[in-house]
């Protein structure tokens, strides 16, 4: 039988899942994490691990960085990548992405179309990444882990992510369409 | 009746949305958008916006990863 045609094929792996689904499963799998590590999910903290391994790798050092110097950091820093779950967990989401795409054969390397492309993803991302980490989250970390542990700063962080969007769709039309 | 082809391939969210809001304004009753997008989120809100507003649509799959949405303006 063609596994293209099966019906369940279809519905779990080649179309997208539902926005609701989707939402139901985040909930229930952040829960799952607070519950069994004690800490509410998060991802861009991590990125600043790695970013740190990579900098001693190249022979750097963060010893005197102060975002570093508590004592949990630098233990965390020491022990490496394979002793840290939420490094595993990051390296988990990507390699998850990439099996649905892939197993939904949607997997594509798509072209740069501009130079405006490159400049804005550049500029995007190093914004998102610094903001991420002056903000104390993401919007994994700070916006549906405060909400969802009843923060305030969570609705804080959301009424802003708003106006942030709303800028960002009027840059967006502005310089791209 | 005029065939309309809108290429949005390697553009992101949501871009191809506003263009092809953009051009199927421009068109006649009767006229065919074929909106070409390798973005899979683009293939969740362009149909939902041209279903929405009435018009006959169909999702094609080109390649991996590459989709043509065909939109018939009905009104």
């Amino acid at each position: 039988m063609d596994i293209k045609k099966n019906k369940y094929y279809k519905l779990w792996i080649k179309d997208a899942w539902p926005y609701i689904t989707g939402a139901v499963l985040l909930s229930l799998f952040q829960i799952v994490t607070l519950a069994t590590t004690g800490n509410p999910w998060g991802v861009s903290g991590i990125l600043a691990n790695w970013g740190a391994w990579l900098y001693e790798t190249a022979g750097g050092s963060v010893d005197k960085w102060y975002y570093f110097s508590s004592e949990g950091a630098r233990r965390t820093l020491e022990n490496g990548f394979m002793n840290h779950g939420g490094s595993l967990r990051n390296l988990g989401i990507i390699i998850g992405a990439l099996a649905a795409t892939l197993l939904s054969s949607g997997f594509k390397f798509k072209k740069i179309k501009s130079w405006k492309q490159i400049i804005a993803a550049t500029l995007g991302g190093l914004l998102m990444g610094y903001g991420a980490r002056i903000g104390f989250g993401c919007n994994i970390g700070a916006l549906f882990s405060g909400i969802a542990s009843l923060s305030l700063s969570g609705w804080v962080y959301a009424l802003f992510l708003f106006l942030g969007a709303i800028i960002g769709s009027k840059l967006l039309v502005k310089y791209f369409m | 009746m005029k065939e309309v082809e809108l290429d949005c391939l390697g553009e992101a969210c949501p871009i191809p949305l506003v263009k092809a809001e953009n051009k199927l304004k421009e068109m006649e009753i009767g006229d065919v958008l074929i909106v070409q997008i390798d973005h899979s989120c683009a293939m969740k809100n362009v149909p939902e916006w041209a279903r929405k507003e009435g018009h006959n649509v169909e999702i094609e799959e080109i390649d991996d990863g590459e989709w043509e949405i065909i939109i018939e303006k009905v009104k």
